[in-house]
């Protein structure tokens, strides 16, 4: 446990590639797991890592966002000396504040970090699923006395060229950084977590901001400059299930493992529980005409058809005679009577009418958008 | 309603005897129901929906469960500046030691007093857990503001058959006034009558009426307990009597509780109680999804979150966390929170308490009248245990 390393969360992408499904919403607050949104996973690392205080920045979309988070109670951040702040861009003297890059949103946020005074700053993105220790990162950083630290993960050789890729030498030391390389020298993939040493990175970032304006991203800027100014730049290699969500065919994806009993994230393990904005809602109720296999269901959804691999969130009723394969239904949304769904994600509060068909394939999934109504005539 | 204008005790101190061996550790009002619920839940969620924010709660004993559940009483937005969450627990005499008792006479309702008194409501609801139900408290409120007598009764019109003789019923005057809460035994039911008011266990006064009653069993020296006084006041001063029209089920003994479970059940009554414009508060807990497995069969059913499900489940109550294993087959039953049932198991009419393991390829059946029941934490792995664990 610490309380010398605040939390930062940039939660602020538009997530574009997840298309109808962040239209009125921001990524991180896109419901995942059947009960969970993707944001939940970082914010209850940091609970669960004893990261107290956090700050999450966004800037599209943030009503849901902010709607989620609260007061931070749900992942019990809401405690003394502990709190949640949502960080958003607010116009100033100079004009815009609309944040350019990572770096640049850290660093028009200075003045909250500046109050908090913290020794280390962990920058986290809100987009990712996975279970991490932060705790365990800022030790391996205070053991290498690093100035930076940067979390890895084994990619493939396709993957790497849609990552940063770390090259390091036999100590795991970042010796040089590569965006998204054709021919990459090494496996470590960057995850987009960082721990700095803040009055370091403050530094630079004002010393950036006061000249060149160079340092807009973390990757593209801030890294580089770290490896030729020789500051100690170190990798920590992470090991766990990890997913990057931003996109339709990996959103559904993360969910089809999320349902399947053997995936590795365990979400069931009770020592590193995920949380989330707890609603109240009765339980299910499956009646005698449904059909449930290899799927999850959570509370006050209503089953009288089949669904099979399938996350069905809060809220969802299944009609009789409908049949819900391979797909990943979000909270509220109601399926009427004879329906079809297939290798689709359906957005929140979406209305499927009587016997409408919503079919993708396993390389194209069919989304249907938040509020969208399919298959019902206009009245 | 003006915030503050009435409060509201929760009376926990109820007969529980009739329901051991579920009631062996814990007040009725926490009887687990429903798939994620306590008894505790409808009266006090009937408090909150109302807008009523000095609640207090007294329980027979420690209340180590009660305090478990409402800890804060945030999850019932009880966590307020104003008012909130009062628990007032060892109010059952018959655990108290001969000494100890002589001196709670002429004090046993100082704490109930004390709180009425810092209330400064202007009226107070007293309200039973031994009935679940989801009342309108604001329109008892305008029906009490309504009319003159000083005490109002709630009252359900049931089929007098499904009563037992310790339940209660009002005696109603041609005018609707409640003359008398009295056991069905006792009353004069005609052998044509169709429905018999049964009691709810609800009163509505005014705050200085109910702190002088209290004050009054205090200088005589009364240790009878805050039912008893209800009824007493029923029949001193006669009641307006409200008729609630929602979903009721009455818990005072084993077979009615299991009953009850089985009768929401039924799609049109789940819904009555749960949703209704007015929502039914619980603790929340960060459960993961129910995983049913391939083969699984799980059909007219209440489920809780967090639950695994491989085997057969037919028109049963499953609690959160609950593991059903392969081949088992689980009918007309109640399971609660974090039991396990082993492969090759058969579950039929039986309630069966939280955190219970049952071994596989064993028979658990009762009958609909007399479940069988299964008491908290027991591992039961030989058929002979099934029986001797009660």
């Amino acid at each position: 446990m610490n309380e010398d390393m605040l939390g930062i969360i940039l939660a602020g992408g538009q997530g574009t590639r997840l298309g109808k499904l962040t239209k009125g919403t921001a990524k991180p607050a896109v419901p995942f797991g059947g009960r969970y949104r993707i944001i939940d996973f970082t914010l209850s690392n940091c609970a669960n890592s004893g990261v107290k205080t956090v700050g999450v920045i966004t800037q599209y979309q943030p009503l849901e966002l902010n709607a989620h988070i609260g007061n931070g109670s749900s992942w019990g951040l809401d405690g003394l000396n502990a709190g949640v702040t949502v960080l958003q861009p607010y116009s100033s003297t100079e004009g815009e504040k609309f944040f350019a890059g990572t770096a640049h949103a850290i660093y028009q946020n200075i003045e909250y970090i500046d109050q908090q005074n913290p020794k280390y700053l962990l920058v986290l993105s809100g987009d990712h699923i996975y279970k991490m220790d932060y705790d365990a990162m800022l030790d391996y950083h205070k053991a290498k006395k690093a100035s930076l630290t940067v979390g890895v993960i084994p990619v493939t050789k396709q993957e790497a060229q849609r990552f940063g890729m770390m090259n390091t030498d036999e100590t795991d030391r970042i010796i040089e950084f590569e965006e998204k390389p054709e021919h990459p020298k090494s496996d470590k993939a960057s995850m987009g977590i960082y721990i700095f040493n803040w009055p370091t990175l403050r530094k630079y970032l004002v010393n950036s901001y006061a000249t060149d304006k160079s340092m807009e991203d973390f990757g593209k800027n801030v890294i580089p400059a770290y490896l030729a100014h020789n500051e100690s730049v170190y990798a920590y290699a992470f090991k766990g299930y990890w997913r990057d969500v931003g996109t339709i065919q990996s959103l559904w994806q993360a969910n089809m493992e999320f349902l399947s009993p053997h995936n590795r994230l365990n979400i069931g393990d009770n020592s590193w529980r995920i949380y989330s904005k707890a609603q109240v809602l009765p339980p299910m109720f499956l009646t005698e005409t449904s059909q449930v296999n290899n799927s999850m269901i959570v509370d006050s959804c209503y089953v009288a058809g089949e669904v099979d691999h399938s996350i069905l969130s809060q809220r969802v009723s299944v009609g009789m005679g409908s049949r819900v394969v391979d797909s990943m239904v979000m909270p509220g949304a109601t399926i009427g009577k004879n329906v079809v769904i297939d290798h689709a994600l359906i957005g929140e509060e979406a209305i499927i009418g009587d016997d409408a068909v919503v079919k993708g394939t396993a390389t194209d999934i069919a989304v249907v958008g938040y509020d969208e109504v399919v298959g019902v005539e206009k009245p | 309603m003006k915030r503050g204008s009435v409060s509201a005790i929760i009376n926990l101190v109820e007969p529980w005897e009739a329901l051991e061996p579920l009631t062996t550790n814990r007040p009725v009002g926490m009887l687990p129901f429903g798939g994620r619920y306590r008894l505790l839940d409808f009266p006090l969620s009937s408090v909150i929906n109302a807008g009523i924010q000095n609640v207090m709660v007294t329980s027979p004993r420690s209340g180590r469960s009660v305090s478990d559940h409402l800890r804060s009483g945030r999850d019932w937005n009880l966590d307020t500046i104003r008012g909130g969450l009062f628990m007032y627990p060892y109010n059952d005499l018959k655990l108290v030691a001969p000494e100890k008792r002589a001196t709670l006479i002429h004090h046993y309702y100082d704490n109930s007093i004390l709180f009425l008194k810092r209330s400064h409501s202007e009226y107070s609801v007293i309200m039973s857990t031994r009935n679940v139900g989801n009342i309108d408290l604001k329109a008892l409120l305008r029906y009490h503001e309504e009319r003159d007598n000083p005490v109002t009764t709630v009252y359900k019109r049931v089929d007098p058959q499904v009563l037992a003789p310790q339940n209660t019923v009002l005696q109603l005057t041609d005018k609707g006034m409640a003359t008398a809460v009295i056991q069905k035994a006792q009353a004069k039911v005609p052998k044509t009558a169709t429905t018999v008011a049964k009691n709810m266990d609800i009163y509505l006064m005014s705050t200085v009426d109910l702190i002088e009653i209290l004050q009054e069993a205090n200088r005589r020296g009364d240790l009878i307990g805050l039912e008893e006084l209800m009824k007493q006041a029923v029949i001193q001063h006669n009641a307006n009597a409200f008729e609630y029209t929602g979903f009721q089920a009455n818990i005072h003994d084993l077979s009615s509780y299991f009953a009850a479970n089985m009768a929401i059940l039924d799609e049109a009554k789940f819904r009555a109680l749960f949703y209704s414009s007015r929502q039914i508060y619980t603790k929340v807990k960060n459960e993961v999804p129910t995983f049913f497995a391939e083969g699984s069969q799980f059909r007219a059913s209440l489920c809780g979150t967090g639950g695994y499900i491989e085997g057969q489940v037919a028109h049963s109550v499953i609690f959160r966390n609950v593991l059903i294993n392969r081949g088992s087959q689980i009918k007309d039953s109640v399971i609660m929170q974090g039991t396990r049932i082993g492969a090759g198991t058969k579950v039929e009419n039986a309630i069966v308490d939280k955190n219970v393991v049952i071994g596989p390829n064993l028979i658990l059946k009762g009958t609909p009248t007399e479940p069988l029941v299964i008491g908290k934490g027991q591992h039961i792995f030989r058929q002979t245990e099934v029986v001797a664990s009660v």
